[in-house]
């Protein structure tokens, strides 16, 4: 998937444009039905042991829940109509992936969450450095979400360098 | 207007009543992200970018010394607003919190 600049900054509202294949976009939306991985129970809104249990650590909990069940929505509205996002292309076996400003944040975020979620299902590793990850048959789909996510967010996030 | 009257005859509001906590104006409450291994530099550096409006230098500034520190204090603020940005940045799945300044 690669980032396709478009008119720029005089644009009236930024559009972001990428390419892949045909298997790029089966991927991507493999990957995005993992949505979501990272337990609610994740978010933590101080360090400090008192806010455990906290209203304000419930509230953050509950907002967390919300976005939640609000990206799953837009999900469920791409599967259902994935011609809304992916276009055709003039070249044989590729297509367009079209989004709007929010609609990129939100992709990101996303992403995010399941390479977040699946790195937090591996054990949270180190991943620089470290020695190799030994994959077994119940970890292989948390490495390749990781991986996956990872390799589509670093896509997306062409656009805005 | 009787509107506008009612409330000035009653001393105290549901609003005055809410816990100190919720209400302190100071802003004594740092927001701080931490490392993880798993965040992209790029975008932690956007997410900064999108959520405090930081030119790019600024907010390669932070993610740096994220990196290379373990942590960055982002903003100091109130708790209300601390409260904001924190929920913000971890609707990215950045690890964020909020401390109360010592």
């Amino acid at each position: 998937m690669r980032f396709v600049p478009g008119p720029g900054k005089e644009a009236a509202e930024a559009v972001f444009t990428f390419r892949l294949n045909a298997q790029e976009e089966a991927l991507l939306l493999a990957t995005l039905r993992l949505y979501p991985v990272l337990d609610n129970g994740h978010h933590r809104l101080s360090k400090d042991p008192k806010t455990a249990g906290s209203a304000e650590q419930r509230l953050l909990e509950d907002s967390m829940a919300q976005q939640r069940v609000a990206h799953r929505k837009k999900l469920d509205e791409l599967f259902h109509a994935p011609q809304r996002y992916f276009k055709s292309a003039p070249e044989p076996n590729e297509r367009r992936l079209v989004l709007s400003s929010a609609q990129f944040e939100w992709l990101l975020q996303v992403l995010n969450d399941i390479k977040v979620g699946s790195w937090v299902q591996l054990g949270c590793p180190e991943l620089e450095g470290a020695a190799p990850l030994k994959l077994t048959q119940l970890n292989a789909r948390s490495f390749q979400a990781m991986h996956l996510s990872g390799q589509f967010q670093a896509a997306l996030l062409e656009a805005v360098k | 207007m009787p509107e506008t009257a009612a409330p000035i005859a009653v001393p105290h509001t549901d609003k005055e009543q809410k816990p100190k906590s919720k209400s302190r104006p100071d802003r004594g409450y740092l927001v701080i992200c931490w490392n993880d291994p798993v965040n992209m530099m790029d975008y932690v550096t956007h997410v900064f970018q999108v959520i405090f409006g930081w030119p790019k230098p600024r907010a390669e500034r932070h993610m740096l010394q994220v990196h290379q520190t373990g942590k960055s204090l982002l903003v100091r603020e109130t708790f209300e607003k601390a409260e904001h940005y924190v929920h913000q940045l971890q609707s990215y799945s950045l690890h964020a919190t909020m401390e109360r300044e010592e």
